[in-house]
């Protein structure tokens, strides 16, 4: 039976619908819910945050730097790039923290490297084989026991969701993941108890059993709300409209964790990135005014990043080659410390012609997982790191 | 015959039907005998068609994103020959096992299909030989060199990347040595390095000739020094035991074991064949608690049900998908800690694709599966819609017809698993209940190759 949500929040469910919770045990989701949109391929940061008073800027970027005409100046020295319009009305609503200069130490230029760096939270030249999310489900988190507490919108899970023994869920979309576990063989088995003594027997089927149920589950959780709001027409709108509306229908996941590829822009930046640009802005503004008409934005965040940013003199093919640090977007109802967090980047003071990081990426894991996951950041990042007050 | 099974499961990648029959009542003393001398009639792999020595310095820059797309979809033709040639009964399943395990172990990313292939046949020639030569092979092997950076370890400048791993992963393990050891070690390897042929050379020019102090003894050491003074030490035979223990016997140690082969490893002077010999021979390698205890890793449940089933792939990158699709890429590996392994092995999607493998293979049943976007790539991938095969199953007919159906499970599970699982008959009887008999072996091997317990080795 369902327990009921806390009042914080109020759940537009019709009442006639609740009868389709399958029978399994299952928390609500009482409480706070975090979204990962990955940038993948090393977004340009410079570009996307343009410091348009900046002259060193337009120095290291005389055709690719963008013109403070077309530059949307929500502050007086940081502005979006155009293709992010719409998420201005988020700025003004003070619903956006942006933080800039975020990297690590010793950072590595490898997109492979780099981004197992953000999924496991390891220093630089540490190698692990579970990711931070991963490790907060391992950590017995409350309210996230069933198998799609951590759900990825793909249909293969990320390093950031494995952990040692507990993992996300990968489903890239209800219907597909319902015929994906269809074999009535397989569905047979999976409703089995089955009594194992060999411990990575009854881990398979486990997750098997796991994995049945949570199909079930999500299947008709995604049925019991619509959206009406207009997203974008890719992938990746189409996987930020399922998340809204699997969160409208009081689905009990905590996490959710998408991304948008083809950032690795070498050559021909311009155009590439504000296609992607504008459809992640595009997707945000339809998904915040989605969660905000069912008043679910308090209890929601959306942390957006890229495994690194670019450097910050142009190349010769219109583009630009791997860097480092990077800013990183905070949206949701809750932001304690809406704008920009902290300081541009400081183009004088490079690191062989890369930006040098300010804030260490797992003082924002650590903020997340202390303050809006209620967890112990220290024993799933294996270091203390300090928490910030963007929330 | 159960050991027999368990046998060819960890030494190599199980028995096609013709060897089963033939083998399955040998001795063990026999099997190890044969997997041996198998081993030491080993063929070269050759390159797949096409192969240069990859990206050239005069190479324009459209040029060379040409030739790196190029060289990356040689490597996937590589990786998916190899599979086959595990599943092959012309080589040696020994070799290749072993060639598997130290591929993981020496983990490396390679982006040049020539460098691969000859980093592979290096390990093949070494893998149950010396284990020192391995290592020595190993740092001069130019696809790791270029992977760890050890082209840009220099004099003066020197790159610890390579020294780090060598020590940390490679040979002796954490804790037994310190930062200054490593920085010491990265100097005697300066100049260590390989040509645009993809050759190894050595640079005098970029060399440190100079005195350093490793392992608390000073010298003009150069990098086969720093191996010797490594391999020395008894706790660089303790790391590789164990880890060799762990993926050929159990992923739980034991303690006394280890200690007892890894002092026979020292004082063999790393001689691995020895080494793996004992493992196959010994009688606690055949306990219940060792049996079908492992998961099978993508690519050994790949090779596996190649050999088993005669399967023919329509599109010889079905095997390359599966590789990406269930988390295993020869020649890219995650990262130089290699594949951990087992549980790491599974979650929702990785459990769904491997279970619903023989739906796929026998009923064409949609895959509809979209891989996660390479990081370099401009264009979407394709979802994969089916994994088209033909799957000849007329000697497995022959081996069952006519028999009980209870009858014809206990063969084809005897067949099939590393370890025999207990069956529901009833289950089996209602699934085939009404067909024909073809349809019913058909049904039947399809239900056992979907049955959890068929993933464990």
């Amino acid at each position: 039976m369902q327990k009921s949500a806390l009042a914080s929040t109020s759940i537009m469910i019709p009442a006639f619908l609740k009868a389709y919770q399958p029978q399994q045990l299952q928390n609500s989701r009482s409480g706070k819910v975090l979204v990962v949109v990955q940038f993948s391929g090393g977004n340009d940061g410079l570009n996307t945050i343009v410091p348009f008073r900046n002259d060193i800027y337009y120095q290291n970027r005389p055709s690719l730097g963008i013109n403070a005409n077309d530059v949307v100046q929500v502050s007086d020295q940081l502005g979006f790039n155009p293709a992010l319009q719409a998420l201005q009305s988020l700025y003004d609503d003070g619903l956006m923290s942006i933080i800039n200069n975020v990297g690590y130490p010793n950072p590595d230029r490898s997109h492979f490297r780099s981004m197992d760096i953000w999924h496991t939270a390891s220093d630089s030249s540490e190698y692990l084989s579970t990711g931070w999310l991963g490790r907060y489900l391992d950590s017995n988190c409350q309210g996230c026991e069933a198998a799609h507490g951590a759900l990825e919108l793909d249909d293969g899970l990320s390093l950031a969701l494995k952990g040692a023994e507990r993992k996300g869920y990968a489903m890239s979309d209800p219907g597909q993941l319902k015929k994906r576990t269809s074999n009535p063989l397989l569905k047979h088995l999976a409703k089995q108890t089955h009594h194992h003594e060999e411990e990575n027997v009854a881990y398979l089927y486990k997750t098997l059993a796991n994995t049945y149920s949570s199909a079930d589950y999500l299947f008709e959780q995604s049925k019991v709300y619509r959206s009406t709001t207009a997203y974008p027409t890719t992938a990746f709108g189409k996987h930020l409209k399922q998340i809204a509306e699997l969160i409208s229908a009081d689905t009990d996941t905590r996490i959710y964790y998408l991304s948008l590829s083809g950032f690795d822009t070498h050559a021909n930046q311009k155009n590439q990135q504000e296609r992607l640009l504008k459809q992640y802005a595009e997707g945000m503004k339809a998904f915040v005014n989605d969660l905000k008409k069912n008043d679910l934005l308090d209890d929601t965040l959306i942390m957006t990043f890229s495994e690194f940013g670019r450097r910050v003199k142009q190349n010769a093919s219109r583009g630009t080659d791997h860097g480092t640090a990077n800013n990183l977007f905070l949206i949701g109802g809750d932001i304690k410390r809406p704008g920009f967090y902290n300081e541009g980047p400081d183009l004088r003071n490079l690191d062989k012609g890369d930006l040098i990081y300010k804030v260490d990426f797992r003082n924002v894991y650590a903020t997340i997982l202390d303050k809006w996951l209620g967890s112990q950041p220290h024993t799933i990042l294996n270091k203390s790191f300090r928490s910030m007050d963007f929330i | 015959m159960e050991n027999i099974n368990h046998l060819y499961w960890r030494a190599g990648f199980g028995l096609d039907l013709q060897e089963w029959q033939d083998k399955k009542n040998w001795s063990i003393q026999k099997a190890v005998d044969h997997l041996f001398a198998q081993a030491k009639q080993h063929s070269q792999q050759t390159i797949s068609q096409d192969a240069t020595a990859g990206i050239q310095p005069n190479m324009s820059d459209e040029q060379k994103a040409e030739a790196r797309k190029r060289e990356r979809r040689l490597v996937v033709l590589q990786s998916v020959d190899w599979i086959k040639r595990m599943a092959s009964s012309d080589e040696s399943p020994l070799l290749e096992k072993m060639s598997l395990f130290w591929h993981g172990h020496f983990a490396c990313q390679s982006k040049n299909a020539t460098l691969a292939n000859n980093q592979l046949n290096t390990i093949r020639q070494h893998a149950l030989g010396n284990f020192k030569d391995l290592v020595l092979a190993i740092a001069r092997d130019p696809s790791m060199i270029r992977f760890l950076n050890n082209q840009q370890n220099k004099k003066l400048k020197p790159n610890e990347n390579f020294a780090r791993e060598l020590m940390e992963l490679f040979t002796i393990g954490r804790g037994n040595y310190t930062e200054q050891d490593i920085k010491e070690a990265a100097r005697a390897f300066t100049g260590w390095s390989s040509n645009f042929k993809g050759e190894f050379i050595f640079r005098p020019g970029i060399h440190d000739y100079g005195r350093k102090t490793f392992f608390g003894k000073s010298g003009r050491f150069d990098g086969t020094d720093i191996i010797d003074m490594i391999l020395e030490k008894r706790a660089t035979a303790d790391f590789i035991v164990t880890k060799i223990y762990r993926y050929f016997v159990n992923e739980n140690v034991d303690v006394g074991i280890i200690a007892d082969l890894s002092r026979q490893f020292y004082d063999s002077s790393y001689d691995i064949g020895a080494l793996m010999r004992v493992i196959f021979t010994s009688d606690w390698f055949y306990t219940k608690q060792n049996r079908g205890t492992k998961i099978k890793s993508p690519v050994e449940l790949m090779a596996g049900m190649l050999k088993s089933l005669d399967v023919d792939f329509e599109n010889e990158l079905a095997l390359a998908f599966l590789q990406k699709s269930l988390g295993q890429s020869l020649f890219n590996p995650p990262n130089v800690a290699g594949w951990p392994g087992n549980k790491n092995w599974v979650d929702n999607s990785t459990l769904l694709m491997r279970l619903n493998l023989p739906a796929y293979l026998f009923h064409s049943k949609e895959v509809n599966f979209k891989l996660k976007e390479e990081f370099e790539a401009r264009q979407k991938n394709k979802v994969t819609r089916r994994l088209m095969a033909k799957v000849d199953l007329s000697q497995i007919y022959t081996l069952v017809k006519g028999k009980a159906l209870q009858e014809q499970l206990d063969l084809l599970s005897q067949y099939l698993f590393a370890q025999q699982p207990s069956l529901s008959i009833p289950l089996f009887e209602r699934i085939t209940r009404g067909k024909t008999e073809e349809e019913t072996i058909k049904i039947q091997l399809i239900g056992l190759l979907s049955l959890p317990e068929y993933q464990m080795c």
